[in-house]
């Protein structure tokens, strides 16, 4: 697979990241370089099963269903730029979108 | 033992004196925040298993009373409202906490060239890296200023600094100390790893962060490690060198030290077998896959609402996130996040995605397999070479990610491991690495000290 310069323009749509155009030549270099080196997996045995592994505890603990106060050493009202009468006041991002 | 305020003084002078050198392992300390602590550990009913003992911590550990930047403008001047449960657990222990360490941004790099705040540079030759990704914590204790200090590991960011600084370097088994307040980028690798000056000092403090922790699901449900009484010899067990390891173009003055310590292990009393662990050749490619995945998902939050820089003038908000993150991370993030998101989407998730975590399954059944055989540890280089130069591989990532070719597959596996520094080679240290099985950390611990014993650490072996 060779990656082209529209298909980094894509990626980096998805990923929500501005590009400039003058890092385009780098970043294709680069990310084909990265891609043709991990691609070497393709012809590796890995097996057909399709079992992932995942360390940790086998099974996933749940917590009981219990509202318990947040571990904060400061209170909600000082995490963000603005609070009134208990809520975050946030920009109106529906505003923003396009029409 | 000094008392905290005598610890407090003279880590603020060491820090000072390092600072002035330019080694730019710390981004953020001071003399009074020093003292704080030292009025907190003097303050606490009883002495603590770690009294007075100052520990530096990677950025991308949270605490509530210093800034936690992971190394990127795009968190510049984010104070966490919590501290992690590391953190809290070393300073309940009597621990002073020292200094936050400088590292790569997000800790992605292997050589700790890629913070926002500048390279850090290898203690011992100002020319060189000192590794990475936790390349600030290694450096402050390499350098005498702390006697431990916490990282992190995704894919070796511990135990190869501790090899390329002359430090000990342990990551223990995934699980077994609490990731609740590191910030996340490999969630099924990321484990809080330790630095010291000795197997003992390492062992100390990891035994003090270890334990589950009902903040973090993953956490093994198992009470805190008990400081393993260390061992003086290996007789009775079987330690394996996995072949792959020990590979034709290793460096020369890395395989004179590794074949030092391999004749160590046998005049303790061990039984050396050859083994193989055919898969891990494919661990760094896997690995490029399957964190950089990760990362695509666990970074998407910094955008400028939730976590980030003021907001820049934006038309609309999918533009407001693309313009934060195209400003706020460095290259080696933006290259990650974009190959994390490549081999997610549509049309490739199977070929890489899927191909490497059956990788991943086959690696860590490789591991299995030898302990499941009568290997109780396994001994290799830590790294493939000595400290680089700087500038040396950043035009290349893929080089640059082939410094971590002998630690990655132990994070894919989950495993325990601890390196050590086992000689010199042209002045600069060479690193030894010991791998337990998944639940083996006090065997590791111990058996680290015996080695550590009976080597040279700053002998030349060439």
């Amino acid at each position: 697979v060779t990656i082209r310069r529209e298909d980094v323009l894509a990626i980096a749509r998805l990923a929500a990241i501005d590009v400039q155009e003058a890092e385009l030549p780098v970043l294709v270099a680069q990310l084909n370089r990265i891609v043709g080196y991990v691609a070497q997996l393709e012809s590796a045995p890995a097996g057909d099963g399709t079992e992932a592994f995942v360390p940790g505890p086998t099974a996933l603990p749940l917590r009981e269903d219990v509202v318990r106060p947040e571990p904060l050493s400061r209170p909600p009202a000082e995490l963000a730029p603005a609070w009134r009468g208990g809520y975050f006041v946030v920009p109106r991002l529906a505003a923003m979108e396009e029409p | 033992v000094s008392s905290p305020a005598e610890a407090a003084r003279a880590t603020a002078a060491a820090l000072q004196a390092l600072e002035r050198r330019g080694l730019n392992a710390t981004l953020h300390w001071s003399a009074e925040a020093l003292e704080r602590e030292a009025a907190r550990v003097a303050a606490l009913p009883a002495p603590g298993a770690l009294q007075a003992m100052p520990i530096a911590l990677k950025d991308n550990i949270v605490t509530d009373d210093a800034p936690t930047t992971c190394g990127s403008r795009i968190l510049e001047g984010y104070v966490s409202p919590f501290e992690a449960t590391a953190v809290r657990r070393l300073r309940a222990a009597g621990a002073l906490i020292a200094a936050k360490t400088n590292l790569d941004e997000f800790a992605m790099g292997s050589s700790t060239e890629h913070s926002a705040f500048g390279r850090v540079q290898h203690p011992l030759a100002a020319d060189r890296v000192p590794g990475g990704s936790s390349g600030g914590s290694a450096a402050l204790v390499a350098a005498g200023a702390v006697p431990a200090a916490l990282g992190s590991e995704t894919g070796g960011s511990v135990r190869q600094p501790a090899s390329f600084c002359g430090v000990v370097g342990v990551k223990p088994t995934y699980g077994r100390v609490s990731r609740y307040g590191l910030v996340a980028f490999g969630s099924s690798l990321d484990c809080i790893s330790v630095f010291g000056r000795t197997v003992e000092e390492a062992s100390r403090v990891l035994c003090a962060i270890s334990g589950h922790d009902p903040l973090d699901a993953t956490s093994l449900a198992e009470p805190p490690l008990q400081l393993p009484a260390p061992r003086t010899d290996l007789r009775g067990l079987t330690i394996g060198l996995p072949r792959e390891y020990f590979p034709a173009d290793l460096d020369g003055g890395v395989r004179a030290a590794a074949d030092r310590t391999v004749e160590a292990l046998r005049a303790l009393g061990a039984r050396v077998v050859e083994v193989s662990l055919p898969h891990s050749p494919y661990a760094v490619p896997a690995y490029y896959i399957l964190a950089p995945a990760e990362a695509s998902a666990n970074l998407a939050r910094y955008d400028g609402v939730r976590y980030g820089p003021p907001r820049p003038a934006a038309p609309d908000v999918q533009a407001l996130y693309r313009a934060v993150r195209g400003r706020g991370f460095g290259s080696e993030v933006r290259r990650r996040i974009l190959v994390g998101t490549y081999v997610l989407s549509a049309g490739y998730y199977e070929a890489y995605y899927g191909k490497a975590q059956r990788m991943r399954a086959r690696i860590a059944d490789d591991f299995r397999a030898v302990f499941a055989d009568g290997v109780d540890l396994l001994f290799t280089p830590t790294t493939p070479s000595t400290a680089f130069r700087a500038g040396e591989k950043t035009a290349d990532p893929v080089a640059m990610y082939l410094a971590d070719i002998f630690v990655c597959p132990v994070n894919l596996a989950g495993l325990a491991a601890l390196s050590l520094p086992i000689g010199r080679s042209e002045g600069l240290p060479v690193g030894g690495q010991l791998i337990a099985p998944a639940g083996g950390d006090a065997l590791l611990l111990s058996a680290a000290a015996a080695v550590e014993a009976a080597v040279d650490p700053a002998g030349e072996v060439r």
